[in-house]
Formats: structure tokens, sequence, C-alpha cells
């Protein structure tokens, strides 16, 4: 089975998001790993666990930070890891779905896994765009997929707690919402490990594409007005709750 | 005394039983020796010494439960007297005409007023040994002590479950009844002219049996024979306490409270390879794979240990039981496979392991020098390592401390932003020199419960002159409760991390606001070379007073108050009289909680419970230490505002967070010490300034 798994580092919302110009000011900002790509990555290995084969982990690196999240996937259970030397921490989606496409066209990966979306821009897109680069079917909001030998059982949930279990035929590209498992804790010992004695296999970026859309402005969320707190009883608030709705038409 | 075959019999006998307890011994050395190399001690001698004086007057029990201690103390006498007794009981067998009665009156030459003094002696340590072990058999069979049980929930040996132990200390028990028994009735039989005044007890069953040479012989081999099947037995049982305790206790932990052994040994073995922590039994250091052998099953540790009290799967004892039967079927019996099972399996349940608060109550209490925390870590070391499946809460505090140097998922910029709200500016450390380097710590940095009084103590340090900085965002976690976590990975970037800063730095000395880090900086830094003068508040803020540099102007008599003594402050570092002392300069009423100082009771936090993401349901350690300041403070109205006082930031958000939870609010306030000082002292408190006390 050989499964790569697609990463993207995001800006870290722990600071202040720092804004400069139209973008975030991506020099005093750190970078992490996509929450969802942690699940991707779990997902990846622990159907390695379960019928064997190999995980590849790759990743557009934005600022020449990304090494840190690729050993941290090799700590996790990843056997080999590629980055896109890109240097551009504004490449959109679409720009940085084509090139993973590119790199990971040669591979013939089984499966390509992506996060369903990335809390940067919550666009959701990489995951169907490299199945449309690949000529490969897409599923996303995907909570878990087992192998059985060329095809896999994939459930995927709908709005509203729905769910549905496919049967999908390999290849194919996922766009994982959630492992069945949370995503495993690696040691900082391993990492370290993995950090100097591993190797990261570069890529140059191939290719081109846009989203066609250009930032025209971009700032922090004007606080606009504050929650209102209803003390008392759980009668009394009720009370006031409805009160309330009514005083504004709403019931 | 006893005819040739007698003595032929006899002389076999012992000689078996010398073989057998060689044997015995020979088992358990050999096992103890296969554990990992322990940190290095030193002056062997010279602590083994210590301990045997320790042992002789019986120090190191009365830390806890003090009759019962007494009782041990009194059993302890009378079995060393007993030893010499059983010598000169086996030459009466022995030696023909060699017979003791009556001052020795058929000695040639006999130092009679000796031999009464012996008589004496025996006679009544005979009677207080059958009194004492009567009372500790009734304690553990008739009373059934609690203390000497174990919760459901906790994972034990199938053979403790069947009543090993009971088992144990009936056989022991019966062993002395008997044998002492038998030695009493041996002098009486002997007792041919009449009472002997030096034989009291003797004298008296005399009275009522009479004398009987068949009776001499009769109970010497009761008395005696008996000697030769214990003795090998003791080996095999939890008695073995009597052999290893002081042994374990001379080869106690040297090295600070503080400051944990490391994962892997400084010192290997040649050829040898570790993995970190403990997974099997003989991954723990010997000198802890000889606590089992040393434990003396009594429990004492159980009853301070506040996961146990807040009815988590965790017993120390258990951990110590459970090894010592583990060993027992693997090297007695026919099981050393079972040497090869997981210790989450065989000693400790998993979520016991994740229970543990690290107080370190257990090890200090332990009469014997035993200790169940130091397992404990390694063995979580090592379910980290092998990717057992962590608490979700615990795993998002290491990732974000791995990612941004604390554990509360914040940027390493805003470490300093109170800092930056102060009206005057608070220097940056790393930048420009300063005397003292104000370590600050995660909570006192990023929660905004706590962030007033770190702001207080800022103002406080300004106004009594003090020359400080703070790091800013150079600052990561010191690293104390990950490594307690054990994530010796993490824990080791982070202490790299605060070495790069502190290199950065100009400063004389660190001051803490966190106990947890006082701890760590101060006795486990200098193990990656960073000696370090490192004091907690409590210190800085006395020096200040004292020295004039803070005045007390408004006394606060209006307040009575206890005070909680944490963990990494108290029974870690010894810090008992700093706090006192302030407390006791602000002119506050003080009351002294049962249990404080050395004894104090965990506020449930430590070891990583406060980044738990689940919370068991029963009563919290830190409910029950607020019940108990309230108990201490007494019923009925008081004039005075009731107060809990605190001195680590921790401490805040756990008992501010009880005494709702009890629902005492109103009767009780938590505060810091930072805060009555500040009032006490008068600060200088800008308009805006948060309103600290209410
Ligand atoms: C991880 C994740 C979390 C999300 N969380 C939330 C959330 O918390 N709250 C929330 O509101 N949304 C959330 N969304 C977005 C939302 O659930 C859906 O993505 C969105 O409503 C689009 O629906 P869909 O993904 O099912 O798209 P699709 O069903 O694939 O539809 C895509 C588009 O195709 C067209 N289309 C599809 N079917 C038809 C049809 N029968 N007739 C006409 N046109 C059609 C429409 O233009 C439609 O918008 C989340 C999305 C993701 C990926
Ligand atoms: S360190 Fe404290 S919590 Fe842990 S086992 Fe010992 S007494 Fe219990
Ligand atoms: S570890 Fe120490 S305190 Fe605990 S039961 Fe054994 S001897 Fe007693």
């Amino acid at each position: 089975m050989n499964i790569v798994v697609a990463i993207k580092h995001i800006p870290s919302i722990a600071d202040d998001l720092p804004v400069k110009g139209n973008n975030v000011d991506f020099d005093s900002v750190d970078f992490v790993l996509n929450e969802w790509d942690e699940h991707s990555i779990e997902q990846a290995v622990l159907i390695k666990e379960a019928v064997g084969g190999t995980v590849t982990v790759i990743g557009v690196d934005l600022i020449g930070e990304l090494d840190n999240a690729l050993h941290l996937a090799l700590a996790k259970g990843a056997d080999k890891v590629v980055k896109i030397t890109a240097d551009d921490p504004a490449a959109d989606s679409h720009m940085q779905a084509k090139w993973l496409s590119e790199a990971i066209k040669g591979m013939g990966a089984d499966m390509v896994f992506a996060g369903v979306q990335a809390s940067n821009d919550l666009d959701g897109q990489i995951g169907p765009m490299i199945a449309a680069y690949l000529d490969m079917p897409y599923i996303g909001g995907v909570s878990s997929i087992e192998a059985n030998g060329d095809s896999a059982t994939v459930n995927k949930e709908f709005a509203g707690g729905a769910g549905a279990k496919y049967s999908v035929h390999m290849p194919f590209v996922a766009g994982v919402q959630s492992a069945p498992k949370p995503p495993r804790y690696a040691p900082v010992s391993k990492v370290r490990q993995m950090a100097q004695s591993a190797t990261v296999e570069k890529v140059a970026p191939s290719g081109d594409a846009s989203s066609g859309l250009a930032f025209k402005k971009m700032a922090p969320p004007v606080v606009t007005g504050h929650a209102e707190m209803i003390e008392g009883s759980s009668k009394e608030v009720a009370a006031k709750i409805v009160e309330l709705l009514k005083s504004k038409g709403l019931a | 005394m006893l005819t040739t075959i007698e003595k032929i019999i006899f002389i076999v006998l012992a000689i078996t039983a010398a073989g057998f307890t060689f044997h015995g011994f020979k088992v358990i050395i050999d096992s103890i020796r296969k554990g990992r190399p322990a940190p290095e001690l030193k002056d062997v001698p010279g602590s083994l010494v210590k301990a045997a004086i320790a042992v002789l007057f019986q120090q190191t029990i009365f830390k806890a439960r003090k009759v019962l201690s007494a009782i041990h103390m009194g059993l302890f006498f009378g079995l060393i007297t007993y030893a010499v007794v059983n010598l000169v009981d086996v030459l009466e067998g022995l030696v023909p005409g060699f017979e003791l009665v009556y001052g020795g009156v058929h000695l040639p030459n006999a130092p009679t007023g000796l031999i009464n003094a012996f008589n004496l002696i025996a006679d009544v340590m005979s009677g207080f040994l059958l009194i004492a072990i009567t009372t500790f058999l009734v304690r553990r069979f008739i009373v059934k002590d609690k203390a000497l049980t174990f919760r459901d929930n906790v994972l034990l040996n199938p053979k403790v479950k069947a009543g090993g132990q009971a088992r144990d200390s009936l056989t022991v028990g019966v062993f002395v009844i008997m044998h002492v028994g038998a030695r009493l009735m041996s002098q009486a039989f002997r007792l041919t002219e009449g009472a002997d005044p030096f034989m009291p007890i003797a004298s008296f069953l005399n009275s009522i049996f009479g004398a009987s040479e068949t009776g001499v012989h009769v109970a010497w081999w009761i008395s005696l024979g008996w000697v030769m099947f214990i003795i090998p037995y003791l080996s095999r049982s939890k008695h073995t306490h009597f052999f290893m305790s002081p042994v374990n206790l001379g080869l106690a932990k040297q090295n600070p409270r503080g400051q944990l052994d490391p994962a892997i040994p400084l010192k290997v073995i040649e050829g040898q390879k570790y993995d970190p922590g403990a997974k099997v039994i003989y991954d723990l250091a010997w000198t802890r794979v000889m606590d089992a052998y040393a434990c003396v099953q009594c429990n004492r540790c159980q009853d301070v240990c506040p996961a146990n009290f807040y009815q988590r799967p965790l017993s120390p004892s258990a951990l110590e039981v459970n090894k010592r039967y583990l060993l027992k079927e693997a090297t007695f019996g026919s099981h050393p496979e079972k040497l090869l099972l997981p210790l989450t399996e065989t000693v400790i349940s998993p979520e016991a392991v994740w229970s543990c608060t690290t107080c370190y109550a257990c090890v200090r209490v332990c009469p014997v020098g035993n200790e169940p925390m130091a397992d404990i870590v390694d063995i979580r070391r090592r379910m980290l390592i092998d990717g057992y499946e962590i608490d979700s809460g615990v795993q998002n505090a290491l990732q974000s401390l791995a990612t941004n140097g604390n554990w509360m998922s914040k940027g390493k910029r805003l470490r300093g932003r109170w800092a930056k709200e102060m009206e005057f500016p608070v220097k940056n450390a790393t930048e420009e020199p300063v005397e003292h380097l104000w370590f600050v710590g995660d909570t006192a940095s990023f929660d905004e419960r706590v962030i007033p009084n770190t702001k207080m103590v800022a103002r406080l340090f300004n106004q009594g002159g003090l020359d400080f900085g703070i790091m800013y965002q150079n600052e990561s976690n010191s690293g104390n409760d990950v490594r307690r976590v054990g994530e010796e990975g993490l824990f080791e970037q982070l202490v790299e991390q605060n070495m790069a800063a502190f290199g950065k730095a100009q400063f004389k000395q660190i001051v803490t606001t966190d106990p947890h880090s006082f701890n760590t900086l101060k006795n486990e830094y200098p193990q990656f070379g960073g000696t370090f003068e490192v004091k907690h508040y409590t210190v800085t803020l006395l020096k200040l007073i004292e020295e004039g540099k803070l005045t007390i102007k408004n006394k606060l008599s209006n307040y009575k108050v206890t005070f909680h003594d944490p963990c990494y402050l108290g029974r870690y570092n010894g810090g008992f009289t700093a706090p006192r002392k302030l407390l006791e300069l602000l002119g506050v009423e003080f009351v002294e909680m049962p249990r404080n100082c050395e004894n104090s009771f965990c506020c449930g936090a430590g070891g990583g419970q406060i980044w738990m993401g689940k919370v068991a349901p029963g009563e919290r350690p830190a409910e029950n230490r607020i019940k108990e300041a309230l108990t201490t403070f007494g019923e009925g109205a008081n004039a005075k505002t009731q107060l809990f006082i605190v001195t680590c930031p921790k401490d805040m958000v756990m008992y501010s967070d009880a005494v709702k939870t009890t629902g005492n609010e109103g009767k009780i306030e938590v505060r810091d010490i930072i805060q009555l000082v500040a009032e006490a002292v008068g600060v200088e408190m800008p308009l805006e300034a948060e309103a600290v006390a209410a």
C-alpha cells in the first residue's frame, strides 16, 4: 500500500495575527502544521500498521521551516518525507495543489490524503484539485478509511450528523476530516532523532496555477459589540431570553 | 539438656535452614542486581551506619501513625533482644548443665547479677512481645483496619487479592506467639524449686503447670525447632523487610528530592543498550527493585497519597507489593516469563500511572526509603516512547509546549504582554543586566486569573527597589512538570531553550513565582550546566521587608489565615519558614492546618494533572483541603475574614475553583501571599489597576 499525504504549513494563530499591507506579515508569524493534516497522517499510519505499506508525506516549504513538520511526521510513523522548495509564503491553494500534484504524479500512489481544509483560508480545495490534476476520484469529509485489496471502505460525514459508507477503488484522493483515533503524540526525543538521522527529499516547484483571486485588504476584526451574559436561575434566564426575542420581533 | 539424638536432629535442621536461608538471600540479591544502574551513591558505609542508627531508634517510622509506631518500636526491641535470648537457649540445649534459671545457681562462678538481669529482661520482653504481636494481629484480623486494605479499583496481583499478605502476617504472628510462648513455658518447666523473682511471667506459669523435664524438651523444641522453619520462610515473605529495610534505607536516594533520576542511566554497563524509562521490572534501577523487598507493606504511603484519596486506582503501596509478588513468582516460583510482562499489566494500571501528582508524599513518609513515585515516572517515560495513547489534554499541553514553549497554546510573544501593560518599564533581562532575573512561569504569565497577582509582584519588587527583569519571549516553560509527565526529550528541549536564554542574560540570581519552576531550576538545571542561585519570591519579599526596603504600614489583624505548603516549595525544597515569617510580620492571625509542612496535602495539580482533559468524579484533593482549612478555622461566626493563603500560581487556580465547587464562597477566600503583602505595605497603584483583592 502506497499512501501519499499532502500537508500544509500555515501561520500560527497562537499569537495575535500580524497584518502587513494586504496580507499576513509572514516575517513575524510562526508557521505550524494544519490541524487536519495531523489527522490525515494518523489515518495513513493506521492503515500502514494494519495492512503494511509505505507512507510518504509531502508539503510545500513556504518559508524554509517545513522540516520540523516533516520530522514530526517521521516520528509518527511516516517512512519518507518530501518538501517542495517554493519559498513563497503567499502561495495560494491553487498554486500549492498544482505543485503537489506534479510532485506526486510519479510516486505511484494508491491513496493520496489531504486535510479536508486548512484553517488559514478555509478553502478546502487542495484535495479536490490534486484529484483533478491526477485524474483520480475525490472523496471529502472522510472520518475513517480501511484498505482492503485494491479498494477501500471509506466513511464520509454529511451535514446534520449523517454518514455514509463508500467502497472506493484505488487510486483515489481523500479529504480527511478526522482519523478514527486522535492523532498520536510524537515524543520529542523521537522527533529530534529523526531530525538528526532522516533525509528530507527536495523537489523544485513545477507548474503554475492561480485562483485568480487577489487580496485587496486584510485587517483584524473590529469589535462591534459584546456578548451580554444573562444572570439568574435557569428559569429567569429563559424568561429573559423569551422577552428579548419578542422585543426584537423574533418570537 | 538435649539428648544426643535430639542434638543431631537439631544440628541437621540448623544446617538445612541455613542452606535454605542462604539460597533465599542469594535469589533476592541476584534479582536486585538485575536492575539498571542507579545514580551513584557516595559514602555507602557512612550511609549504612546512619541507616542502622535510624533503624535502631526506629526514627523513620514515627513520621506517621505515632501509637502503632511506638508498639512497632517495642516489637523491634523485643525481637532484637530475642536474637540474644535464642542464642542462649541454643546453648542451654546443646551445652550440658548450662541453665540460667535462679541466676545460674548450678553453674560454677556464675555472674549471678548479670544472669538475673538477663532473665528479667528476657521474661518481661516475652510478655511484651506477646502483647505487641497480638495487637497487630487484632488490628489486621479483628478490627480489620481499613488502612491495610486496597481500593477495589487498584490493580493487585491475584495472590495479594486472595489474601497473600494476610496469610504472611498470620504465619509470622502465630510463629512469634508460639515461639515466645514456648520459650516462656520451657523456662517455666525448668523452675523445679518454685518461683524465680527475676522471671515473673515464667514463675506465674510455673505456679499453674509446675515443673517438668519432658515439658522442657517439648517446649524447647517448639520454640527453637520452629525457628529453623521460619527463618528460611522469612526470605520468601513480606518479612524480608527485617533484613532488607535497613539496607534499603542505607542505600536510599541521596540526590535532592527534587531531582529525578535520568530516563536512561548516566553510567551504563558496557555493551548494554537502554530505552528510556521502564517497561518491565528490571528496567527499574536496582535500588528500586530492592524497594520491593524492603517494603513493609504498611500502606503509610497510600494513606498520604492524594490520588488514592481522590478514588483514583493508584496506590503506591500496591505498586511495591505487586512488584514483590511478581518477583517472588518469577524468582522463587516457576514463572520467570512474568518478568517480561509490562509493569502496566502486573504492578500498576495505566490509569493509575497517569493519576500521580508527583507530590512526593509517598516517598517522604516511607519508613524504609522506598520511591514508588520514581517508578511511576519511569513507567510514564516508556509509555510515551511506546506511543501509548495519552490523555488529550496532556497531549495538547505537550504539543503546545513543543511549539510555543508554554502549555497554554499562547504565542511566545504574548508571554511578556502583562509586563508591557505595567505603569513602569519592566526590564528585559536578555537585553540589559539585572540583579534578579524573574522567571515568571506559564500560569503567572498567561492566566488572566493570575496576572493581577503577577503585576502585584512586579509592583512590590519595583517599590522595594529590587533590580529585576524578565526574559519576555525568551523564557520557556521550565519543564518541571513536563519531566514528571515522562516527556524527557521535551524537558531537555525546554532546558536547552532556557539555558540559551540565560546565556543571553546577565544576572546574579533567579527569583521564581512558581514553585515548580523553582524546583527544577534549583535541582535539575545544574545537571545541564545551569548552576544558579534560585530563590522563591517569598524569600525575596521577606528579605525586602527585613532590610526595610518595604515597610509594613498596616497590620492585617482583621484576617484569620491558614497557609498551604505547595509540594514543590515545601516537601521538595524545605521552603517552610519564609511564607510563615511573612505572615507573622503582616500581623494576621495564623492557624496551622493539621496537614502542614512536610505532611502538606497536595492540591492535585502537579505532575501534569492540571493538564488532564478528563476530570474524574469524587471529592478532589483541593476540595478536601478547603474543608480542612474550614475545620481548622473552627465552626461558628468569625468576625475576621478567613483566608486561605497560597504561594503558587497553580494553587490560586486550583483552590479558587475548589472554594466554588464546595459551595464555600463567602466563608473562605483564596489569596496569594502577594496580595496580603501589597495590602500591608500599601502599594502605590495606578488608578486603573486591577482590583486584586476583589
Ligand atoms: C471540514 C469542513 C467543515 C465545515 N464546517 C462547516 C460548519 O461548521 N458550518 C457550515 O455551515 N459549513 C461548514 N462547512 C461547509 C459546508 O458544510 C459545505 O461544504 C457546504 O455547504 C457545501 O456543501 P458540500 O460540501 O456538500 O458541497 P457539494 O454538495 O459538493 O456542493 C458544492 C456546490 O455544487 C453545487 N451543487 C451541488 N449539488 C447541487 C444540486 N443538487 N443542485 C444544484 N447545485 C448543486 C452547488 O453550487 C454547491 O454549493 C464545512 C466544510 C468542511 C469541508
Ligand atoms: S507522588 Fe503523591 S500522588 Fe504520586 S503516588 Fe506518591 S503520594 Fe501518590
Ligand atoms: S512503600 Fe514504604 S510506606 Fe509504602 S507500604 Fe511499602 S514500606 Fe510502607
